[in-house]
């Protein structure tokens, strides 16, 4: 029976030991030589596949939103203690183009200093109207709804407008501002 | 709840049913792990000095761009905030975050495995004339590089070159890397020494101090060992994570103590691992026997009865058929022990049976299939684990297989060349309606172009400049000659005729004209007064009337230039995008092609492994069985020798304990 208990520990040992101790690699060079090389080839792939996607990116933009016509919209926030942000409305010369609602991780993420691209379009040369309906939960978990308005005059380049969210400490109460970039 | 086990019979809270939760929070902790060697789980962010650890980050973003690519990073939308940052910068829209977005593509291409490319960005950076700031962030990160390449001397040597502070997330890596960069070197006491003296936040420093500790004990050192592992399995983590952790090195350092016949100190150790835990099942075999080897063989029964009863797919449950009649038979209860043998022969018969199939299933790769079925296929995470395992027969042997770190590398290989070529299909449907919106802009075009033409045609500008030419000449004339009546209106160009034609009539110097000379003098000065009053006015007004006439022509002009520039160059252009569109294609369906083969090596691969490992579960259940069958023989053979001589000794009293009268039971494919 000692054989026994002796053959026992040793099944322990051989099985455990050796799975426990193995389990985490020490270091991150540690694969098997046939597992490498497919492991390379993914990421020569994955190169491959970063490159040509930034091709096909400026393809599409060049093709469908031409730097004559293109005009983006823009969300930012900043702070946003006294606005929950919900969803934004985008409308352009009275027609509807966007309506976003918002997730929690997109939120977050604008808090952190993330500048959402809510709208990509084209038009044409001259002066138009952009308004923007921001809806949410305002101070005393009230619920929010503010507009922005402005006029934007659309030129022979890209037009760029930032609607941005901050909080006016001095009212309490969130500010919505829009603000054009060349 | 720790496995503090009692001599007498309780109910654990663990159920055969948790065995594929555990399965998955092993598979996660060696995915957190393996993130943690990779060093992927850091943020990223810190890059850019952008991370959450860096609040001035979220005021910074002067370039709507940059803060555009943060929008997806922030999401951990990694491939699109790297897709987005390449485009903004080959653009120029992000000149105002250079020095920033540059260190944020080189984490990016670090954490997407691009090591070359991130190191070619850091050693730019290092060139640069850049703020300390940057240099140390640039340092730590090419020294993240080189460790990840296996370079870990370099990486060492790049580490020590920060001089400054980092960013709180970068610094509580560092310690981390230089650690498991010395370990890689096996130089254990000076990454010991690093360890001990740490005095930050413990972030991710106990996966270092368990991986050193593991390291001593590879090397026989169990004190130097024990004192690593000991301190990661009495920390108070609250990270479920890294309370898997704990058990893990309580595990490792009871079992380690077990190897070395230390079986007193094994005992409390293992006793620490949570019931709950994943690693539950080999702390309570281990328990046993540290109570098995100071002869405490009914206090080792609680545990191993205990384990018996969970999913015998688990080599401790396995192994727990043997060990209780063992324990039996050490207490002289050979009844139970030859029943508990036959009973293991029947589970390991039924086991192996399954595992038959299983292999079967796994040869037919019905595997990565089975596993990637719940998974979403978005192509943004590299920091990616299994969300759910399957609970398909093979899939439970595999469990084990599947929290391989080796195995988990490979399917997330297959994982990602899956979400490259759905990302790469999407783009073929785009590529196709672009064709669509090229050829519908052509036929627009060759409707719309004779008429845009022929209206163009009519217009003359040259001619329209002309007249105004004149038009200023005229101006120009009356300016200089001051002629006032030049600038009248056409009733007071008419009224001037008028008066000049009554000044001529010969009537008006009759003698019988009366007043009528006076009245025609009066009317005339009336008239020059009122143009003499209004030349100035005029005279500006026409002036301006001409600068804005010489806008709008400009403006015509520019119109005209520009839409001729468009009826010229729209062909050409048109052209230019069918030839990209055309070109593109066929390199997307090259790449198909080889992401099919790589995923199909790949593949075999995980198939290999796994139908590997089950036989490798089937060899061990056989010795396993062979034991079984022996002991029980052994068992048989006392009960017929004892049988001889009670038969022989008819007047003594039988001995109970010592030689049970057993009957072989008939085992299915078991010889006895």
């Amino acid at each position: 029976m000692a054989n026994n208990l002796t053959q026992f520990h040793l099944i322990s040992g051989v099985l455990f030991i050796t799975g426990i101790l193995s389990t985490f690699p020490a270091r991150a060079d540690e694969v098997a030589p046939a597992a490498a090389s497919v492991d390379g080839e993914v990421q020569v792939l994955k190169d491959e596949v970063l490159d040509l996607n930034r091709e096909l990116f400026l393809l599409e933009e060049e093709l469908l939103f031409p730097a004559n016509t293109q005009v983006a919209v823009f969300v930012s926030m900043d702070v946003g203690d006294f606005f929950d942000l919900d969803s934004v409305q985008i409308r352009i010369d009275d027609k509807p183009v966007s309506n976003y609602l918002y997730t929690d991780r997109e939120v977050a993420a604008l808090l952190r200093g993330g500048v959402h691209r809510i709208y990509l379009g084209n038009l044409k040369t001259g002066e138009h109207e952009l308004t923007a309906v921001f809806t949410g939960e305002g101070p005393h978990t009230r619920d929010y709804r503010r507009g922005a308005t402005l006029k934007i005059e659309k030129g022979i380049g890209a037009k760029f407008v930032e609607l941005r969210i901050s909080d006016r400490e001095s009212k309490q109460q969130p500010e919505f501002l829009v603000k054009e970039w060349e | 709840m720790s496995l503090a086990i009692a001599n007498t019979s309780r109910t654990y809270a663990v159920t055969q049913a948790t065995s594929r939760t555990t399965a998955l929070a092993v598979v996660r902790l060696v995915a957190c792990v393996t993130a943690f060697v990779l060093g992927l789980q850091m943020s990223v962010a810190s890059a850019a000095g952008s991370g959450p650890a860096d609040p001035m980050a979220a005021k910074a973003v002067r370039d709507l761009y940059y803060g555009e690519a943060l929008f997806q990073f922030y999401q951990d939308k990694h491939f699109d905030a790297l897709t987005h940052l390449l485009v903004a910068r080959s653009t120029g829209r992000v000149q105002n975050h250079e020095t920033e977005s540059e260190l944020l593509l080189g984490g990016l291409y670090l954490n997407y495995g691009q090591h070359v490319r991130a190191e070619e960005i850091f050693n730019r950076l290092l060139t640069a004339d850049v703020s300390p700031s940057v240099r140390d962030r640039a340092w730590f990160y090419l020294g993240k590089v080189r460790y990840q390449r296996g370079l870990n001397e370099d990486a060492l040597t790049a580490f020590a070159r920060i001089s400054g502070e980092l960013p709180a997330s970068l610094s509580a890596e560092l310690p981390m890397l230089k650690a498991q960069s010395l370990m890689a070197l096996e130089r254990f006491d000076e990454a010991a020494t690093l360890l001990d003296n740490w005095k930050g936040p413990d972030g991710w420093l106990p996966y270092a101090r368990y991986n050193l500790g593991v390291a001593f004990i590879r090397l026989n050192r169990l004190s130097d060992g024990a004192r690593q592992l000991d301190r990661v399995g009495r920390s108070s983590p609250r990270s479920e994570e890294l309370l898997d952790l704990r058990d893990k090195a309580n595990l490792a350092l009871g079992y380690a103590y077990l190897q070395q016949s230390l079986d007193g100190q094994a005992r409390p150790v293992l006793a620490r691992v949570r019931l709950a835990s994943p690693f539950a099942n080999k702390a309570l075999l281990g328990v046993g026997w540290a109570d098995a080897a100071a002869h405490n063989y009914r206090a080792a029964l609680t545990p191993w009865l205990e384990l018996k009863q969970r999913d015998l797919v688990d080599s401790a449950v396995q192994e727990s058929m043997l060990a209780v009649p063992y324990a039996y038979a050490q207490l002289n209860a050979h009844g139970s022990a030859a029943e508990g043998y036959q009973a293991a022969l029947v589970s390991f018969d039924s086991e192996i049976g399954q595992l038959d199939k299983a292999i079967q299933s796994a040869e037919n790769g019905d595997l990565t299939r089975a596993l990637l079925v719940r998974d979403d296929p978005g192509i943004g995470r590299w920091y990616w684990e299994l969300e759910q395992l399957p609970d398909s027969t093979a899939a439970r042997y595999l469990y084990p297989l599947i929290a391989n770190n080796r195995f988990q590398e490979g399917l997330r290989n297959v994982r990602d060349l899956d979400a490259l070529d759905g990302h790469l299909q999407e783009w073929r449907d785009k590529l196709a309606a672009f064709d669509d919106v090229v050829a519908t802009r052509r036929k627009a075009y060759g409707q719309r172009e004779p008429v845009i033409r022929e209206s163009l045609d009519k217009v003359n500008l040259p001619a329209l400049q002309a007249r105004r030419d004149a038009v200023a000449a005229r101006l120009a004339e009356i300016e200089a000659q001051r002629d006032i009546a030049g600038l009248g209106t056409d009733e007071e160009l008419d009224r001037s005729r008028r008066l000049t034609a009554i000044g001529n009539d010969p009537g008006l110097k009759a003698a019988d004209a009366g007043d009528l000379n006076d009245r025609y003098r009066l009317l005339k000065g009336v008239q020059l007064w009122n143009l003499d009053r209004d030349y100035k006015y005029r005279l500006w007004a026409q002036k301006r009337a001409l600068h804005e006439l010489d806008g709008l022509l400009a403006e015509a002009t520019r119109r005209q230039a520009d839409t001729n520039a468009v009826r010229r160059d729209m062909p050409a252009n048109l052209d230019t995008f069918s030839r990209r569109i055309a070109d593109v294609v066929p390199r997307i369906e090259g790449m198909q092609q080889v992401i099919a083969r790589v995923r199909g090596q790949q593949e075999g691969q995980l198939h290999a492994m796994a139908v590997e490992t089950l036989h490798e579960q089937r060899e061990r259940l056989a010795a396993y069985r062979v034991q079984a069958q022996f002991a029980l023989a052994t068992i048989y053979d006392r009960a017929a020798t004892a049988a001889r001589t009670a038969s022989t000794v008819r007047h003594e009293p039988e001995d109970s304990t010592a030689a049970p009268t057993l009957q072989p039971r008939s085992v299915s494919g078991t010889d006895p």
